[in-house]
């Protein structure tokens, strides 16, 4: 197994390298113009190129491509055309608000959602079960920023139980940290609860009709112990990756989350970095994040193991 | 005990037991210390020369001071600068610093740091470049004394170094100052009556400055930025709002203290919230535009560019960007701020009064307009240019012509528009954009009204009569002159048509009721500005 998530970690790297061969070239070709922007809206054409020289931005794509790979390779994701600041920094800045958001949605998600899907599953056709589906449906339905607009009214505005914005480190206190995340982790996660709703419900009601189940009800174990022990542990595989698939929505919804909710995390940075053209931002990020996709999929992939024992690499 | 102290105290009991750290207690007083502002863009790079946004210049206004400040009455008046002296044929200024200015690292302000500021800033600024073009020397004679030697006069030297328009002359340390006036800057130490928190800096979502207690004011009367700047709180902290929407409800639940410029859409809730004031920010408003491009058809010829003014109805313009608020704007027959002293509408006539289609589509047939494509950039992601497009797309439909509408982002419209190739190989025909009535009041700092061909702004209109007129303003002796010239630019660009203004509009500002102190003027002052717990 170690060597085989050693080969899986290694092989993240040609991956990552033809996914910013790709992003650069995408950024070269793709119109705007970062000195443009940092010039101002005054500026002659003289200012803007003598900017656009002073950023290398002149220089032809291969140098430009070379260069940052080279940097790269020392483990230097360069620095910010518009702060000055190394890309690392302003990504570290930036990773412990996106992470908690993710943490909690993740965190929520299971709590809410499993569950929801098994009792869905035991109760199939009953009103039970068409209630939870229709909240399922209703969560995958409505944009995160319209449920974000909802909750910040109801227990921001009108209640007053919760801030509307900002986020606080954890190592200002836990409630100060969490009451800035509750609001946002159920706009982000109503879409992932309904999803893993669903994939739970569809799971669990096909596990439940296998004959080892009925052994274990005619053995007169408990439902709770037939449902969260031998069915919900065989069901686990596409529950498990549709959380793991579900981790690249959570990234994309992160960034209207977070311009909602004013957290300073990834996801504004990306947009920031974007309307900017802000190139080396843009890559260090697209870096990461495919990164952690990779790095994800291992995850899955060492949980079907250990879920489902038949499974080997 | 309301229930969000109910449910802090219990999520508090368990993340002490989680986590074994605690909350910390925040005193009342420190946060009515603290001013949490909303500024009106992202604070993403911090060099004022270098970015010449103005929430750039906005932010430095706090870090770095100026040798003159413009009041409200839109004079310059003293700042650093305890005297000057003028030779008699006006060739050479002699400024003296006020003694005991200080930069936040605790050295002296001297005449050095105050020469090298000069000359990067001049290296960027249009009315710096036209010194610079006639400067014979600039040195520094003694620690507080400073010497700028010109070839010829140049009467508005006073106002270039006091004018609020971006890039202000901002005085920094020399070793600092020295730095390329294409590169950035990577300190920013000023002498400023704030101090910048560099290591709480975390561009795109908040800045902090603290109050710099060396500061020693003037003693005059505060006044844009003129005048004693009296720092009445600790701290100063900025916070970007990319959604108003949230921004609005911060304001209502008391997590922000003043939002610079509410959307005119939510202006309604928060005029109804009675924690809330609400007035309008900068009487100086803005002007808004479409430029077209002077150098390709259909609008390199002035017949077809006045069949659009002729047509153009501001008030459509400007009910699209502020809604339905009378209040927030004003027609404008010419290219000035209204309500300043040289304010002038002459030669306006075609910008006032019904709106003659038949005209202008008759004027436009005689320009030789054939019904090809006229390639009109958009930046959706800016309210403003957005509304002002769409206004613009049907005006020229109406007009008779084929609009080639490119709806697409800001970064783009700032790239493209430099492009002076044709319409259908990459150029443009026509883009929208405004300007702050700031920049706008004289042709100072107004690159927009320009019309020198090659040299102008985007556009690159050629008008020798407009250009003689700015001339005349800027060798104008009294406010009779400035104002008689003035009129004559107006005329001269609205007759070329430099480019079509689209109207004056207003924006709000909305503060707590526990803030006080907050001016109007056109750029957010923290001097004077003080609130109660």
């Amino acid at each position: 197994m170690l060597s085989y998530i050693l080969r899986r970690i290694v092989a993240t790297l040609p991956v990552m390298a033809i996914v910013a061969l790709f992003v650069f070239s995408l950024l070269y070709i793709a119109p705007g113009d970062p000195a443009v922007v940092i010039a101002g809206d005054q500026a002659s054409p003289e200012d803007v190129e003598r900017i656009r020289q002073s950023l290398g931005l002149d220089r032809p794509f291969l140098i430009q491509f070379g260069s940052w790979v080279w940097r790269i390779l020392h483990g230097d994701l360069g620095t910010s055309i518009f702060t000055n600041l190394p890309v690392s920094a302003m990504i570290g800045q930036r990773l412990g608000p996106t992470l908690s958001l993710m943490i909690v949605t993740l965190l929520l998600t299971i709590v809410v959602a499993v569950p929801l899907g098994v009792v869905a599953a035991w109760k199939a056709g009953s009103l039970i079960d068409r209630i939870i589906m229709g909240f399922a449906v209703f969560g995958f339905s409505l944009p995160v920023f319209v449920v974000g607009y909802m909750l910040a009214y109801i227990f921001a505005l009108e209640l007053e139980w919760l801030p509307v914005q900002g986020y606080t480190p954890l190592t200002q206190g836990f409630w100060p940290w969490l009451e800035n995340l509750i609001l946002p982790s159920i706009a982000l996660g109503c879409v992932y609860i309904a999803l893993v709703a669903r994939i739970t419900r569809a799971a669990m009601l096909e596990v439940l009709q296998q004959d080892y189940i009925r052994t274990a009800r005619a053995k007169g174990l408990g439902q709770g112990g037939i449902l969260f022990i031998h069915a919900l542990k065989n069901a686990a595989v596409p529950i498990v990756t549709v959380i793991g698939i579900g981790i690249a929505l959570l990234i994309g919804g992160a960034v209207v989350t977070e311009s909602v909710f004013a957290i300073p995390g990834l996801g504004r940075l990306t947009i920031d970095a974007i309307l900017r053209r802000d190139y080396p931002v843009i890559l260090g990020i697209v870096l990461l994040f495919s990164f952690v996709y990779v790095l994800v999929n291992l995850m899955i992939d060492v949980i079907y193991t250990l879920v489902d024992p038949r499974i080997r690499y | 005990m309301d229930r969000r102290t109910v449910l802090k105290g219990l999520a508090g009991a368990g993340g002490l037991a989680l986590t074994g750290v605690s909350a910390p207690a925040i005193a009342q007083g420190a946060s009515a210390r603290t001013l949490r502002f909303v500024p009106q863009a992202n604070l993403a790079n911090f060099d004022p020369i270098w970015g010449t946004q103005y929430v750039v210049r906005n932010a430095a206004a706090l870090v770095w001071d100026t040798l003159y400040g413009i009041d409200a009455q839109l004079q310059p008046q003293r700042q650093m600068v305890e005297s000057e002296e003028t030779s008699d044929d006006g060739k050479i200024w002699t400024f003296k610093l006020r003694p005991g200015l200080k930069f936040h690292d605790g050295e002296p302000v001297l005449a050095k740091d105050v020469v090298a500021s000069l000359a990067r800033w001049a290296a960027r600024d249009p009315m710096g470049l036209m010194i610079i073009a006639i400067q014979q020397e600039l040195t520094a004679v003694d620690d507080r004394t400073f010497k700028w030697v010109l070839k010829q006069p140049f009467p508005k030297m006073l106002y270039a170094l006091a004018k609020n328009n971006a890039p202000c002359s901002f005085i920094m340390p020399e070793r600092i100052a020295k730095t390329d006036p294409f590169k950035q800057i990577t300190e920013y130490v000023g002498s400023g009556p704030m101090k910048f928190a560099k290591s709480e800096w975390v561009p795109g979502a908040k800045s902090v400055f603290e109050k710099f207690t060396d500061y020693v004011p003037r003693q005059e009367k505060a006044s844009w930025l003129a005048g004693g700047k009296q720092i009445m709180v600790d701290r100063v902290e900025w916070i970007v709002m990319p959604d108003p929407a949230t921004a609005a409800a911060a304001l209502q639940n008391g997590e922000v203290d003043w939002w610079e410029n509410p959307i005119a859409d939510l202006v309604p809730v928060l005029k109804k919230n009675r924690n809330i004031s609400v007035d309008i920010g900068d009487p100086l408003g803005n002007i808004g535009s479409f430029r077209m491009n002077h150098l390709f058809a259909p609008f390199n010829d002035v017949r077809a560019r006045r069949a659009v003014l002729m047509a153009l109805s501001q008030e459509d313009y400007m009910r699209a960007i502020v809604g339905d608020d009378n209040a927030l704007w004003k027609s404008l027959p010419g290219f000035f701020t209204p309500d300043t002293p040289v304010y002038n509408e002459m030669g306006g006539e075609i910008l006032k009064g019904k709106r003659d289609f038949d005209a202008a589509k008759k004027l436009l047939a005689e320009s030789g307009y054939s019904g090809q494509p006229v390639t009109c950039l958009v930046a959706q992601d800016q309210p403003i240019t957005k509304a002002q497009g769409d206004v613009t797309a049907d005006l020229l439909k109406r007009l008779g012509m084929n609009v080639d509408f490119v709806a697409t982002d800001w970064g783009t419209v700032g790239s493209r528009r430099a492009a002076k190739t044709p319409p259908g190989q990459g150029g443009w025909n026509m883009f929208h954009s405004w300007h702050a009535g700031a920049d706008c009041i004289t042709p100072a700092a107004y690159t927009a009204i320009r019309a020198n061909g090659e040299k102008a702004w985007f556009g690159w209109p050629n008008s020798p009569n407009t250009e003689k007129e700015i001339t005349s303003w800027f060798d104008a002796k009294n406010l009779e002159e400035e104002k008689a010239a003035i009129g004559r630019v107006n005329k001269a660009a609205i007759e070329d048509v430099v480019y079509a203004p689209t109207g004056f509009f207003l924006t709000y500002t909305a503060w707590r009721k526990n803030v006080s102190g907050i001016t109007k003027g056109p750029l957010p002052f923290f001097w004077g500005v003080s609130k109660s717990a």
